[in-house]
């Protein structure tokens, strides 16, 4: 091994990354080379400053408060619900972390089966829309061309949403942005009406049973409707009559 | 609730901000809860990490979108807040160790991320590859550029150059 094969391969060996044939290859060159054992040695000092003096940041105890609290909400009120003491002390417990990350995942996974239902892709579709509303992260393509947005929709996603361009019924394509809704992107469309925003996402139809046709979250409206091969969810403070008339026409 | 000191430090280190921190591992939560059916056994936390990650570009892109392509590593006025480091640490912290804790919180983004992961997370290269989405030569070149540029650190020579002098 020559000092240019080394410099390729010495980090990954001070990392133990390389296998045992190529590691005694480097310890043999190393041996025999000065610049590149200095080399290592530096890295390996470098190591051991930074395990040695680089803070890690535990989580404050607030914020895993938070975070439980946020766990126990999603966790529908069930027959035998665990104490908040005791699951503390298996969640904290650290020598147990591997088991009760098991535990964890399996309470969730069962308590997920039922809390992933419309319910909570309204919830999310709601979350999405207010946060891009506050984040002003409405439009990353302004345009009421319905021929500028689509492209650029179906460019980042591995589907072609349908865009509609129904401004002579008041609605205006403000433009639109890929989001996400139920762990995958999404085509966002953004449209108004008067005063009022609203975000349509448009995926293609999913095999969960269909969400309810209109439903309302925390003071918006969310209707659903499908059409075009697509599942089309609309979401806004507009009234909820409009919005449902506003979305099958969408879906059309 | 397992890795969530884990989880804490990577979106620590990444946003240099313990309130932001904050934000990025209580949506990176959720997200968990979302994304829990996707669990693979003791790939949890590589797999929480990534999460988190995720949450934080997000995060990233949202509140502070110019960091996502201006982060390189001039910036070293938004170094971490020495404030919210754990007092009695920093009493007994010597200069050479807040140079170095600098220098890291300095580090372009991708650097930073990719030495994180490593060196404090203790993530193999092939982890580090999943977690940040890049293919395992990328991490190690990326490895390599955070130690040099370390290494190379203004930060901490400034501070050797200081020491080495005061003891003569």
């Amino acid at each position: 091994m020559n000092c240019n094969e080394a410099a390729a391969t010495i980090a990954a060996y001070a990392d133990g990354e390389v296998d045992r044939l190529r590691s005694h290859t480097i310890r043999k060159h190393l041996r025999t080379c000065p610049s590149c054992a200095a080399k290592h040695q530096e890295l390996l000092a470098l190591h051991a400053r930074i395990r040695a003096e680089i803070p890690y940041f535990k989580a404050p105890s607030a914020l895993r408060e938070r975070v439980l609290a946020t766990f126990a909400d999603a966790t529908p009120a069930r027959g035998d619900r665990v104490r908040s003491a005791d699951r503390w002390r298996w969640m904290t417990g650290g020598a147990l972390a591997g088991c009760a990350a098991t535990i964890v995942a399996w309470v969730i996974g069962t308590a997920i089966v039922d809390w992933r239902t419309n319910e909570d892709l309204a919830v999310e579709a709601v979350t999405t829309h207010v946060r891009a509303t506050l984040g002003n992260h409405r439009v990353e393509v302004a345009s009421s061309d319905q021929h500028t947005v689509k492209p650029w929709l179906s460019a980042r996603l591995d589907y072609s949403p349908p865009v509609r361009d129904l401004a002579r019924e008041g609605f205006a394509l403000v433009g639109g942005r890929i989001d996400y809704l139920d762990r995958r992107p999404v085509a966002a469309l953004v449209y108004r009406y008067r005063d009022h925003m609203i975000d349509v996402f448009v995926r293609p139809p999913t095999t969960h049973a269909p969400p309810a046709a209109l439903r309302t979250v925390r003071g918006f409206n969310v209707a659903h409707a499908t059409g075009s091969g697509m599942d089309w969810l609309a979401v806004s403070d507009l009234n909820a009559a409009e919005l449902s008339n506003f979305v099958a026409r969408v879906a059309q | 609730m397992p890795h969530l000191n884990a989880a804490y430090n990577l979106a620590r280190w990444l946003a240099r901000d313990a309130n932001d921190a904050d934000d990025v591992v209580q949506d990176a939560c959720v997200r968990a809860l979302k994304y829990v059916g996707s669990l693979h056994g003791n790939e949890a936390r590589a797999w929480f990490l990534t999460i988190v990650r995720h949450a934080f570009y997000d995060w990233l892109g949202r509140n502070r979108p110019s960091e996502i392509v201006q982060d390189d590593g001039t910036a070293l006025d938004t170094a971490i807040d020495h404030a919210a480091v754990d007092p009695e640490q920093s009493a007994s912290r010597n200069d050479q160790t807040q140079a170095l804790v600098d220098a890291v919180a300095a580090l372009p983004l991708q650097y930073r991320e990719v030495l994180v992961l490593r060196e404090l997370e203790e993530l193999s290269y092939k982890e580090i590859a999943r977690v940040a989405d890049i293919p395992i030569g990328t991490v190690m070149s990326r490895l390599a550029r955070a130690r040099a540029l370390l290494q190379r650190s203004p930060l901490l020579h400034a501070v050797a150059g200081n020491m080495s002098g005061s003891e003569r």
